[in-house]
Protein backbone atom coordinates (compact mmCIF):
# COMPACT_ATOMS: atom_id res chain seq x y z
CA UNK A 1 0.00 0.00 0.00
CA UNK A 2 0.96 3.49 -1.13
CA UNK A 3 2.39 5.94 2.63
CA UNK A 4 -0.26 8.75 2.57
CA UNK A 5 0.33 12.33 3.81
CA UNK A 6 -1.92 14.86 4.94
CA UNK A 7 -0.70 18.36 4.15
CA UNK A 8 -1.89 20.91 6.38
CA UNK A 9 -0.92 24.70 4.98
CA UNK A 10 -1.45 27.31 7.84
CA UNK A 11 -1.32 29.75 5.31
CA UNK A 12 -4.52 29.14 4.31
CA UNK A 13 -6.35 28.32 7.31
CA UNK A 14 -9.39 31.07 8.30
CA UNK A 15 -9.89 29.21 11.54
CA UNK A 16 -13.28 28.52 10.55
CA UNK A 17 -13.49 24.75 12.46
CA UNK A 18 -15.20 23.05 9.70
CA UNK A 19 -12.19 20.30 10.13
CA UNK A 20 -13.46 20.22 14.03
CA UNK A 21 -16.69 19.62 13.33
CA UNK A 22 -16.92 17.10 10.57
CA UNK A 23 -14.12 15.18 12.64
CA UNK A 24 -16.81 14.86 15.48
CA UNK A 25 -19.26 14.27 13.06
CA UNK A 26 -17.39 11.16 11.57
CA UNK A 27 -16.53 9.85 14.58
CA UNK A 28 -19.53 9.98 16.00
CA UNK A 29 -18.32 12.11 18.87
CA UNK A 30 -20.49 14.63 21.17
CA UNK A 31 -19.11 17.84 22.59
CA UNK A 32 -18.17 17.67 26.06
CA UNK A 33 -18.81 20.91 28.98
CA UNK A 34 -16.20 23.51 27.56
CA UNK A 35 -15.51 26.90 29.59
CA UNK A 36 -14.29 30.50 28.66
CA UNK A 37 -10.63 31.27 28.47
CA UNK A 38 -10.95 34.53 27.47
CA UNK A 39 -10.24 33.37 23.76
CA UNK A 40 -11.47 32.43 21.10
CA UNK A 41 -9.76 28.66 21.78
CA UNK A 42 -12.80 26.29 21.87
CA UNK A 43 -12.48 23.64 23.47
CA UNK A 44 -9.55 24.41 25.31
CA UNK A 45 -7.57 21.53 24.38
CA UNK A 46 -7.73 18.19 22.93
CA UNK A 47 -9.91 15.97 24.26
CA UNK A 48 -10.61 12.35 24.44
CA UNK A 49 -13.72 12.98 22.15
CA UNK A 50 -12.00 16.14 20.59
CA UNK A 51 -9.26 14.35 18.25
CA UNK A 52 -8.22 17.34 15.90
CA UNK A 53 -8.73 20.98 16.94
CA UNK A 54 -7.56 24.88 15.71
CA UNK A 55 -5.23 26.35 18.30
CA UNK A 56 -5.79 30.11 18.13
CA UNK A 57 -2.74 32.48 19.16
CA UNK A 58 -2.68 35.87 18.25
CA UNK A 59 0.58 37.34 18.18
CA UNK A 60 1.94 40.75 18.47
CA UNK A 61 3.42 42.15 14.88
CA UNK A 62 4.56 45.60 13.66
CA UNK A 63 1.11 46.57 12.66
CA UNK A 64 -0.48 45.24 15.94
CA UNK A 65 -2.18 41.36 16.53
CA UNK A 66 -2.29 39.22 13.60
CA UNK A 67 -3.84 35.46 14.53
CA UNK A 68 -2.03 32.23 13.49
CA UNK A 69 -4.23 28.79 13.37
CA UNK A 70 -2.96 25.79 13.48
CA UNK A 71 -4.41 22.40 13.22
CA UNK A 72 -3.70 19.98 16.04
CA UNK A 73 -4.12 16.54 16.07
CA UNK A 74 -2.65 13.33 15.65
CA UNK A 75 1.18 13.83 13.43
CA UNK A 76 0.98 9.51 12.52
CA UNK A 77 4.86 9.42 13.60
CA UNK A 78 6.85 6.65 11.47
CA UNK A 79 8.85 6.50 14.27
CA UNK A 80 5.70 6.59 16.63
CA UNK A 81 7.01 6.52 20.30
CA UNK A 82 3.12 5.55 20.99
CA UNK A 83 3.51 2.48 19.17
CA UNK A 84 6.95 2.08 20.72
CA UNK A 85 5.29 1.45 24.33
CA UNK A 86 1.97 0.39 23.74
CA UNK A 87 1.57 -2.90 25.73
CA UNK A 88 -0.96 -4.52 23.74
CA UNK A 89 -0.41 -3.69 20.17
CA UNK A 90 -3.86 -1.34 20.79
CA UNK A 91 -1.51 1.46 18.63
CA UNK A 92 -0.33 -0.21 15.69
CA UNK A 93 1.52 1.18 12.22
CA UNK A 94 -1.05 0.77 9.15
CA UNK A 95 -0.20 -0.48 5.86
CA UNK A 96 -0.93 3.74 5.10
CA UNK A 97 2.13 4.76 7.39
CA UNK A 98 -0.79 6.25 9.66
CA UNK A 99 -0.98 5.01 13.28
CA UNK A 100 -3.98 2.83 14.09
CA UNK A 101 -5.65 2.37 17.35
CA UNK A 102 -7.74 -0.57 17.72
CA UNK A 103 -9.30 0.56 21.60
CA UNK A 104 -10.54 -3.10 22.10
CA UNK A 105 -7.24 -3.90 23.12
CA UNK A 106 -6.51 -0.43 24.48
CA UNK A 107 -5.79 -1.66 28.07
CA UNK A 108 -5.80 2.10 29.68
CA UNK A 109 -2.47 2.30 30.97
CA UNK A 110 -1.79 5.49 29.31
CA UNK A 111 2.25 4.80 28.65
CA UNK A 112 1.61 6.31 25.30
CA UNK A 113 -0.14 9.97 26.78
CA UNK A 114 3.57 10.09 28.23
CA UNK A 115 5.58 8.87 25.70
CA UNK A 116 3.94 11.06 22.77
CA UNK A 117 6.26 14.04 21.86
CA UNK A 118 3.39 15.53 20.25
CA UNK A 119 0.99 15.23 23.36
CA UNK A 120 -2.00 13.96 21.66
CA UNK A 121 -3.28 10.67 23.05
CA UNK A 122 -6.32 11.82 25.58
CA UNK A 123 -7.23 9.25 28.17
CA UNK A 124 -11.14 8.86 29.07
CA UNK A 125 -12.07 7.98 32.39
CA UNK A 126 -15.27 6.19 31.76
CA UNK A 127 -14.48 4.09 29.19
CA UNK A 128 -10.36 3.49 30.80
CA UNK A 129 -9.50 4.01 27.03
CA UNK A 130 -7.17 6.29 24.92
CA UNK A 131 -8.30 8.05 22.09
CA UNK A 132 -6.69 10.21 19.49
CA UNK A 133 -7.28 10.64 15.43
CA UNK A 134 -6.62 7.85 13.73
CA UNK A 135 -6.70 9.91 9.75
CA UNK A 136 -9.85 8.73 9.49
CA UNK A 137 -8.78 4.95 8.36
CA UNK A 138 -12.17 4.40 7.72
CA UNK A 139 -12.33 6.62 4.94
CA UNK A 140 -9.20 6.04 3.80
CA UNK A 141 -9.70 2.43 3.33
CA UNK A 142 -13.19 3.06 1.40
CA UNK A 143 -10.89 5.77 -1.05
CA UNK A 144 -12.33 8.95 0.69
CA UNK A 145 -10.58 11.63 2.22
CA UNK A 146 -10.36 12.36 5.83
CA UNK A 147 -13.34 13.78 7.26
CA UNK A 148 -10.94 17.10 8.03
CA UNK A 149 -9.96 17.66 4.43
CA UNK A 150 -12.96 16.74 2.72
CA UNK A 151 -14.66 19.41 5.53
CA UNK A 152 -11.49 22.05 4.16
CA UNK A 153 -13.51 25.03 2.48
CA UNK A 154 -10.57 26.83 1.55
CA UNK A 155 -8.16 23.72 0.46
CA UNK A 156 -6.00 24.31 3.47
CA UNK A 157 -6.04 20.22 4.24
CA UNK A 158 -5.17 18.05 1.15
CA UNK A 159 -4.83 15.03 1.61
CA UNK A 160 -2.80 12.36 -1.29
CA UNK A 161 0.34 10.19 -1.73
CA UNK A 162 3.03 10.69 0.28
CA UNK A 163 5.71 12.08 -2.27
CA UNK A 164 3.83 13.89 -4.20
CA UNK A 165 2.23 15.71 -1.21
CA UNK A 166 5.96 16.48 0.32
CA UNK A 167 7.12 17.84 -2.97
CA UNK A 168 3.62 20.08 -2.67
CA UNK A 169 4.76 21.48 0.66
CA UNK A 170 7.99 22.33 -0.38
CA UNK A 171 6.73 23.81 -3.56
CA UNK A 172 4.05 25.84 -1.48
CA UNK A 173 6.79 27.30 0.98
CA UNK A 174 8.95 28.26 -1.85
CA UNK A 175 5.82 30.15 -2.86
CA UNK A 176 5.37 31.79 0.18
CA UNK A 177 8.67 32.81 1.12
CA UNK A 178 9.84 34.53 4.30
CA UNK A 179 9.69 32.66 7.16
CA UNK A 180 7.79 29.47 5.79
CA UNK A 181 9.14 26.07 6.54
CA UNK A 182 7.69 22.48 5.86
CA UNK A 183 7.26 20.60 9.28
CA UNK A 184 7.17 17.14 10.15
CA UNK A 185 8.85 14.75 6.98
CA UNK A 186 12.62 15.65 8.83
CA UNK A 187 11.79 14.39 12.11
CA UNK A 188 10.47 11.51 14.02
CA UNK A 189 10.93 9.31 10.82
CA UNK A 190 9.13 11.32 9.05
CA UNK A 191 5.14 12.27 9.86
CA UNK A 192 2.15 11.71 7.92
CA UNK A 193 0.78 14.96 8.91
CA UNK A 194 2.67 17.69 7.43
CA UNK A 195 2.51 21.16 8.20
CA UNK A 196 3.35 23.77 5.79
CA UNK A 197 4.48 26.75 8.67
CA UNK A 198 4.14 30.30 8.01
CA UNK A 199 6.12 31.21 10.90
CA UNK A 200 9.20 29.57 12.61
CA UNK A 201 7.89 26.10 14.33
CA UNK A 202 8.73 28.12 18.26
CA UNK A 203 6.69 30.64 17.40
CA UNK A 204 3.54 28.31 17.35
CA UNK A 205 2.26 27.18 20.68
CA UNK A 206 2.27 23.47 21.71
CA UNK A 207 4.12 22.86 18.71
CA UNK A 208 7.86 21.21 19.81
CA UNK A 209 10.86 22.72 18.02
CA UNK A 210 12.70 19.38 17.44
CA UNK A 211 9.97 16.32 18.30
CA UNK A 212 11.90 13.02 19.01
CA UNK A 213 10.99 9.46 20.37
CA UNK A 214 12.37 10.32 23.85
CA UNK A 215 15.55 9.07 25.04
CA UNK A 216 13.89 7.48 28.11
CA UNK A 217 11.81 5.64 25.95
CA UNK A 218 14.73 4.45 23.80
CA UNK A 219 16.54 3.13 26.77
CA UNK A 220 13.67 1.58 27.92
CA UNK A 221 12.19 -0.59 25.03
CA UNK A 222 15.30 -0.90 22.83
CA UNK A 223 17.99 -1.74 25.40
CA UNK A 224 16.45 -2.56 29.20
CA UNK A 225 13.65 -4.53 27.59
CA UNK A 226 16.07 -6.88 25.66
CA UNK A 227 18.32 -7.48 28.44
CA UNK A 228 15.99 -8.30 30.89
CA UNK A 229 15.47 -11.96 28.59
CA UNK A 230 19.48 -11.42 27.99
CA UNK A 231 20.50 -11.74 31.37
CA UNK A 232 18.10 -13.87 33.06
CA UNK A 233 18.86 -16.58 30.21
CA UNK A 234 22.35 -16.20 30.65
CA UNK A 235 22.10 -16.50 34.43
CA UNK A 236 20.13 -20.18 33.84
CA UNK A 237 22.97 -20.75 31.87
CA UNK A 238 25.32 -20.21 33.90
CA UNK A 239 23.83 -21.92 36.91
CA UNK A 240 23.68 -24.75 34.44
CA UNK A 241 26.98 -24.63 33.91
CA UNK A 242 27.84 -23.89 37.25
CA UNK A 243 26.14 -26.93 37.91
CA UNK A 244 28.00 -29.69 35.98
CA UNK A 245 31.64 -27.64 36.00
CA UNK A 246 31.68 -26.35 40.08
CA UNK A 247 28.73 -28.88 40.84
CA UNK A 248 26.76 -27.76 44.05
CA UNK A 249 27.18 -26.95 47.02
CA UNK A 250 27.00 -29.89 49.59
CA UNK A 251 27.07 -30.44 53.38
CA UNK A 252 30.14 -32.66 54.24
CA UNK A 253 28.80 -36.29 54.44
CA UNK A 254 30.71 -37.80 57.58
CA UNK A 255 28.91 -35.25 59.51
CA UNK A 256 26.06 -35.56 57.96
CA UNK A 257 24.13 -38.04 60.91
CA UNK A 258 26.40 -36.83 63.49
CA UNK A 259 25.09 -34.67 66.43
CA UNK A 260 27.96 -32.14 67.46
CA UNK A 261 30.47 -33.78 66.31
CA UNK A 262 33.31 -31.15 66.44
CA UNK B 1 10.88 -33.23 61.23
CA UNK B 2 13.59 -35.52 62.52
CA UNK B 3 15.26 -35.84 65.67
CA UNK B 4 18.68 -33.52 65.38
CA UNK B 5 17.32 -30.92 63.31
CA UNK B 6 18.32 -27.80 64.01
CA UNK B 7 16.08 -25.12 63.56
CA UNK B 8 16.87 -21.78 61.40
CA UNK B 9 13.88 -19.69 60.61
CA UNK B 10 11.16 -19.12 62.56
CA UNK B 11 7.40 -19.04 61.08
CA UNK B 12 6.94 -15.71 60.90
CA UNK B 13 10.07 -15.17 58.44
CA UNK B 14 9.10 -18.08 56.23
CA UNK B 15 5.46 -16.38 55.87
CA UNK B 16 7.03 -13.40 54.74
CA UNK B 17 9.46 -14.45 52.64
CA UNK B 18 6.97 -16.61 50.90
CA UNK B 19 4.16 -13.70 51.02
CA UNK B 20 7.18 -11.85 49.09
CA UNK B 21 8.22 -14.96 46.91
CA UNK B 22 4.62 -15.10 45.52
CA UNK B 23 3.75 -11.82 44.72
CA UNK B 24 7.52 -11.25 43.08
CA UNK B 25 6.98 -14.44 40.87
CA UNK B 26 3.12 -12.95 40.09
CA UNK B 27 4.94 -9.28 39.68
CA UNK B 28 7.63 -11.22 36.71
CA UNK B 29 5.26 -13.03 35.42
CA UNK B 30 2.65 -10.71 34.52
CA UNK B 31 5.12 -7.15 33.80
CA UNK B 32 6.24 -9.88 31.23
CA UNK B 33 2.88 -9.67 29.64
CA UNK B 34 2.70 -6.05 29.52
CA UNK B 35 6.10 -6.15 28.62
CA UNK B 36 6.26 -8.20 25.37
CA UNK B 37 3.66 -8.16 23.14
CA UNK B 38 4.96 -11.77 22.42
CA UNK B 39 3.79 -12.39 26.24
CA UNK B 40 0.31 -10.68 26.01
CA UNK B 41 -1.45 -14.36 26.07
CA UNK B 42 -0.45 -14.39 29.85
CA UNK B 43 -2.85 -12.10 30.22
CA UNK B 44 -5.79 -14.59 28.51
CA UNK B 45 -5.18 -16.51 31.38
CA UNK B 46 -6.48 -13.85 33.55
CA UNK B 47 -9.10 -12.53 31.46
CA UNK B 48 -7.47 -10.32 29.19
CA UNK B 49 -4.65 -7.97 29.25
CA UNK B 50 -6.60 -5.81 31.53
CA UNK B 51 -7.46 -7.49 34.15
CA UNK B 52 -3.12 -8.80 34.06
CA UNK B 53 -2.91 -4.83 34.30
CA UNK B 54 -5.24 -5.06 37.92
CA UNK B 55 -3.61 -8.25 39.02
CA UNK B 56 0.24 -6.26 38.20
CA UNK B 57 -1.08 -3.14 40.19
CA UNK B 58 -3.03 -4.47 42.86
CA UNK B 59 0.03 -7.56 43.54
CA UNK B 60 2.24 -4.73 44.14
CA UNK B 61 0.76 -3.92 47.18
CA UNK B 62 0.91 -7.09 48.38
CA UNK B 63 4.55 -6.89 47.31
CA UNK B 64 5.09 -3.52 49.68
CA UNK B 65 3.67 -5.02 52.23
CA UNK B 66 5.56 -8.22 52.14
CA UNK B 67 8.90 -5.73 51.99
CA UNK B 68 8.29 -3.58 53.98
CA UNK B 69 8.09 -6.65 56.89
CA UNK B 70 10.89 -8.54 54.92
CA UNK B 71 13.51 -5.36 55.00
CA UNK B 72 12.16 -4.96 58.92
CA UNK B 73 13.20 -8.39 59.74
CA UNK B 74 16.03 -9.01 57.87
CA UNK B 75 18.01 -5.64 57.67
CA UNK B 76 20.17 -5.96 60.39
CA UNK B 77 21.45 -9.54 59.76
CA UNK B 78 21.39 -9.35 55.70
CA UNK B 79 21.77 -5.30 55.05
CA UNK B 80 24.96 -4.48 56.61
CA UNK B 81 28.39 -5.48 55.72
CA UNK B 82 30.57 -7.66 58.87
CA UNK B 83 33.99 -6.12 57.75
CA UNK B 84 36.70 -7.49 57.52
CA UNK B 85 35.28 -11.29 57.46
CA UNK B 86 33.16 -10.61 54.61
CA UNK B 87 36.19 -8.96 52.23
CA UNK B 88 37.74 -12.12 53.00
CA UNK B 89 34.35 -14.14 51.73
CA UNK B 90 34.47 -11.47 48.67
CA UNK B 91 37.95 -11.67 47.60
CA UNK B 92 37.49 -15.29 46.90
CA UNK B 93 33.50 -15.36 45.89
CA UNK B 94 32.47 -17.27 48.50
CA UNK B 95 34.14 -20.36 47.06
CA UNK B 96 31.39 -20.44 44.93
CA UNK B 97 33.07 -19.87 41.50
CA UNK B 98 36.74 -21.38 41.36
CA UNK B 99 38.07 -23.60 44.05
CA UNK B 100 39.15 -22.30 47.12
CA UNK B 101 40.67 -24.03 49.85
CA UNK B 102 39.58 -22.35 52.62
CA UNK B 103 36.31 -20.13 52.32
CA UNK B 104 36.09 -17.70 55.19
CA UNK B 105 33.48 -18.75 57.61
CA UNK B 106 30.32 -17.40 56.59
CA UNK B 107 27.48 -15.87 59.69
CA UNK B 108 23.75 -16.09 59.43
CA UNK B 109 24.17 -14.58 55.82
CA UNK B 110 26.67 -15.08 53.88
CA UNK B 111 28.42 -11.94 51.67
CA UNK B 112 25.96 -13.16 48.33
CA UNK B 113 22.75 -13.53 50.14
CA UNK B 114 23.38 -9.56 51.56
CA UNK B 115 24.03 -8.53 48.22
CA UNK B 116 20.41 -10.54 46.82
CA UNK B 117 19.08 -8.95 49.96
CA UNK B 118 19.93 -5.48 48.66
CA UNK B 119 18.85 -5.76 45.34
CA UNK B 120 15.55 -6.77 46.27
CA UNK B 121 15.05 -4.34 48.88
CA UNK B 122 16.62 -1.66 46.94
CA UNK B 123 15.22 -2.39 43.75
CA UNK B 124 11.81 -3.61 45.24
CA UNK B 125 11.59 0.33 46.68
CA UNK B 126 12.83 1.52 43.20
CA UNK B 127 9.74 -0.65 41.76
CA UNK B 128 7.53 0.04 44.25
CA UNK B 129 7.75 4.18 43.96
CA UNK B 130 8.45 3.92 39.88
CA UNK B 131 5.32 1.45 39.81
CA UNK B 132 3.04 3.73 42.09
CA UNK B 133 3.60 6.94 39.70
CA UNK B 134 3.32 4.79 36.35
CA UNK B 135 -0.13 3.84 37.93
CA UNK B 136 -1.53 7.47 37.56
CA UNK B 137 0.80 8.95 35.47
CA UNK B 138 -1.45 11.61 34.44
CA UNK B 139 -0.88 13.41 37.82
CA UNK B 140 2.71 13.83 36.98
CA UNK B 141 4.50 15.74 34.41
CA UNK B 142 5.80 13.74 31.28
CA UNK B 143 9.09 13.48 31.66
CA UNK B 144 9.05 12.51 34.93
CA UNK B 145 6.19 9.32 33.68
CA UNK B 146 8.80 8.44 30.67
CA UNK B 147 11.72 7.93 33.30
CA UNK B 148 9.77 6.09 35.87
CA UNK B 149 9.44 3.21 33.03
CA UNK B 150 13.13 3.02 32.71
CA UNK B 151 13.77 2.55 36.12
CA UNK B 152 11.22 0.26 36.39
CA UNK B 153 12.59 -2.02 33.55
CA UNK B 154 16.23 -1.37 35.19
CA UNK B 155 14.96 -3.09 38.59
CA UNK B 156 13.01 -5.83 36.42
CA UNK B 157 16.64 -6.60 34.94
CA UNK B 158 18.36 -7.24 38.07
CA UNK B 159 15.52 -8.78 40.58
CA UNK B 160 14.36 -10.86 37.75
CA UNK B 161 18.27 -12.15 36.99
CA UNK B 162 18.97 -11.97 40.41
CA UNK B 163 15.70 -14.33 41.08
CA UNK B 164 16.87 -16.87 39.02
CA UNK B 165 20.84 -16.97 40.93
CA UNK B 166 18.60 -17.24 44.16
CA UNK B 167 16.38 -19.99 42.70
CA UNK B 168 19.11 -21.81 41.91
CA UNK B 169 21.40 -21.41 44.90
CA UNK B 170 18.31 -22.20 47.31
CA UNK B 171 17.90 -25.64 45.78
CA UNK B 172 19.42 -27.29 43.60
CA UNK B 173 22.85 -25.52 43.83
CA UNK B 174 23.06 -25.77 47.39
CA UNK B 175 21.09 -28.89 48.41
CA UNK B 176 19.61 -28.52 51.99
CA UNK B 177 19.03 -24.74 51.76
CA UNK B 178 15.17 -25.60 50.68
CA UNK B 179 14.22 -26.81 53.92
CA UNK B 180 15.13 -23.59 55.73
CA UNK B 181 12.54 -21.98 53.77
CA UNK B 182 10.04 -25.11 53.81
CA UNK B 183 9.96 -26.19 57.38
CA UNK B 184 12.89 -24.15 59.19
CA UNK B 185 14.46 -26.93 60.40
CA UNK B 186 18.21 -27.80 58.87
CA UNK B 187 20.76 -30.69 59.31
CA UNK B 188 23.07 -29.75 61.31
CA UNK B 189 25.78 -30.76 58.39
CA UNK B 190 24.09 -28.18 55.75
CA UNK B 191 24.73 -25.27 59.00
CA UNK B 192 28.29 -25.99 59.25
CA UNK B 193 28.82 -26.29 55.71
CA UNK B 194 26.61 -22.79 54.92
CA UNK B 195 27.07 -20.68 58.18
CA UNK B 196 29.67 -22.21 60.82
CA UNK B 197 29.71 -18.96 62.22
CA UNK B 198 26.46 -18.34 63.02
CA UNK B 199 26.19 -22.09 64.13
CA UNK B 200 28.85 -21.17 66.85
CA UNK B 201 27.44 -18.29 67.66
CA UNK B 202 24.07 -20.04 68.38
CA UNK B 203 25.97 -22.69 70.70
CA UNK B 204 27.64 -20.24 72.24
CA UNK B 205 25.26 -17.98 73.04
CA UNK B 206 22.62 -21.04 74.03
CA UNK B 207 20.07 -20.07 71.26
CA UNK B 208 20.45 -23.30 69.34
CA UNK B 209 17.04 -24.92 69.11
CA UNK B 210 17.63 -28.86 68.09
CA UNK B 211 14.70 -31.02 67.10
CA UNK B 212 13.91 -33.00 70.05
CA UNK B 213 15.93 -31.41 72.65
CA UNK B 214 14.45 -28.91 75.05
CA UNK B 215 14.39 -25.54 74.10
CA UNK B 216 17.04 -23.08 75.13
CA UNK B 217 16.70 -20.43 77.28
CA UNK B 218 14.03 -22.85 78.95
CA UNK B 219 15.21 -22.58 82.79
CA UNK B 220 17.57 -25.57 82.28
CA UNK B 221 20.94 -26.58 80.72
CA UNK B 222 22.69 -23.57 79.34
CA UNK B 223 22.54 -20.42 81.25
CA UNK B 224 23.00 -16.92 79.95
Amino acid sequence: MTEVVKLIDVSKCTGCRSCQLACKQWNQQPAKQTKHLGTYQNPPDLQSNTWTLIRFQEVADKDGVKWLFRKDGCMHCTDAACVKVCPSGALYHTSYGTVGINHSRCIGCKECVSACPFDIPRYDRDTDKVYKCDLCLSRIEADLTPACAKACPTGAITFGEKTAMIKKAYARVKELGGDANVYGDKFVGGTHVLYVLAEKPEVYDELPKKPSVPIATILWKDILKPLSLISAGGVLGGAFLHYIIHGPKLPDEETNTKEGGE
Amino acid sequence: MRKGLIKATDSFERIVHWCLAISCLILCITGLGMMFQSFNFIGTLMGGLKSLKYVHNFTGIFFAVSLFFTIRMWWREAGVLDLPDDWEWIKVAGGYLWHVDKVPEAGKYNVGQKAFFLVVAGFGIIMILTGLIMWSPLSFPAWLVRWMFVFHALGFVAIFAFFFIHLYLGTVGSPGSVDAMLTGWVTRAWLKKQHPKWLREMEENGTLEVFGEEKPGAGHGHGH
